[in-house]
């Protein structure tokens, strides 16, 4: 999910930048903070997920995240995923610091679409479906952040059916995946921390 | 419902094709003698695509030739000039690399921009001219041997700075947090001062 330094084009590279930085200023306006802690511990995860590879056939897989950062923190998805892409490209040197705005972008926007899709899912008063729609959420995150990244490289140049069929293609499994553990996720927090996602007001039941 | 999605898992997986997952792509160039070995593939360990396109340039950006990859991701140029040597490969779905392979690991013995003379081997007046030339000869000899020698060490080096430790992990975590502590700090003390006149913030105010 990480696009490199260098395989992007400058206007691309401009725009993406941009975009991020609008989404920041968005997130850090509508970001409650009494929430702040919550931010912090769920760009921690993003930031260590990436580095957990998990075999997974020939191949390995890691965790994005995205669909549940997006369900739980809304619009704070673009500082938290932002500050936890600098460091990944500090420590782990993951993605660059020119592609940074756009990789925000592509991972920050589908995490914010998943919170107006499936927010009303995931505080259904049936944990089953609840969970459905977690992993739902889960997995739509991650389809939604290949078309981006497809459509990033396709604006620089390369060919964007291809580049996103073979992208959606080979994520296939990190959705599945994703969608697995967004959907467990929701359905263990609902039990124990309903709060974390806040949704303690919104229903009673159990 | 976890039944199906573990027999759905199993579908992905069987479809799954065997590259281009989110990862970095990682590659060395190593020089023995004139010929510059190098490799390129994923950080998972899978290797580049038969046939990938190695362009090679130097510093300014003049082409110096092409290569292509063979099963394993491993190529060969064989250098003409003593110039650095910068290898830039595309692996598709924004997967770029770019390797440089700098002036000093090429033998000075071949020619091109900034390559001094071969050191003069015959400074002493004793040293006769057989021994000169048999130096003049030696001298690949010997840069290829040493080149050979330290390859691995350069190439274990490469996998060493490529991967995270502990530290960089825990690191991260630390910064995270302690930014988290910085707002919540600032956000207090806009509390504490500001008082009711920042109530904009809905409901919430119970810390």
């Amino acid at each position: 999910m990480h696009i490199v330094d260098g395989a992007l084009s400058l206007p691309v590279l401009a725009g993406g930048a941009a975009l991020a930085l609008g989404g920041v200023a968005i997130g850090l306006k509508k970001m409650d903070y009494d929430h702040l802690p919550q931010v912090g511990v769920l760009s921690a995860a993003f930031f260590i997920a990436s580095y957990i590879h998990l075999p997974l056939g020939f191949s390995s897989v890691h965790l994005i995240l995205n669909g549940l950062i997006g369900l739980a923190l809304g619009w704070a998805a673009f500082p938290a995923l932002l500050v936890a892409l600098i460091l990944q490209a500090v420590f782990f040197g993951f993605g660059g610091f020119l592609v940074l705005g756009v990789n925000t972008f592509n991972i920050a926007l589908p995490a914010v679409l998943v919170f107006y899709l499936c927010r009303g899912g995931i505080i259904a008063a049936s944990p089953k479906v609840a969970a459905l729609w977690g992993a739902l959420g889960g997995a739509s995150a991650i389809a939604l952040t290949t078309i981006l990244v497809a459509a990033s490289l396709a604006l620089s140049g390369e060919a964007f059916v291809l580049a996103a069929k073979a992208t959606l293609i080979a994520h296939i499994p990190v959705m599945l995946v994703e969608g697995f553990v967004t959907g467990a996720a929701v359905l263990l927090i609902r039990q124990v921390k309903p709060e974390f996602l806040n949704i303690s007001e919104e229903w009673d039941h159990d | 419902m976890t039944k199906r999605l573990l027999s759905l898992l199993l579908l992905g997986w069987l479809l799954l094709p065997l590259h281009a997952l989110a990862h970095n792509v990682i590659g060395g160039v190593y020089a023995i003698g004139d010929q510059i070995e190098g490799e390129i593939g994923f950080s998972n360990g899978d290797m580049a695509h038969e046939g990938t396109l190695v362009r090679i340039s130097d510093g300014n950006g003049r082409e110096l030739g092409q290569v292509t990859t063979d099963a394993e991701g491993f190529f060969v140029f064989t250098a003409t000039e003593r110039v650095e040597h910068h290898f830039f490969a595309d692996l598709g779905a924004g997967h770029v690399v770019e390797m440089v392979l700098p002036l000093e690991q090429l033998p000075v013995t071949l020619a091109g921009s900034g390559s001094s003379k071969p050191a003069e081997p015959t400074k002493n007046g004793t040293t006769s001219n057989a021994e000169a030339v048999d130096l003049q000869q030696l001298q690949p000899l010997i840069e290829q041997a040493v080149a050979r020698q330290v390859a691995p060490l350069r190439k274990e080096l490469a996998a060493y700075k490529e991967k995270a430790s502990l530290q960089d992990v825990l690191g991260g975590i630390g910064y995270i947090f302690g930014l988290c502590g910085l707002g919540i700090w600032l956000r207090h003390r806009q509390t504490a001062s500001g008082g009711a006149s920042s109530e904009s913030r809905d409901n919430a105010t119970g810390a």
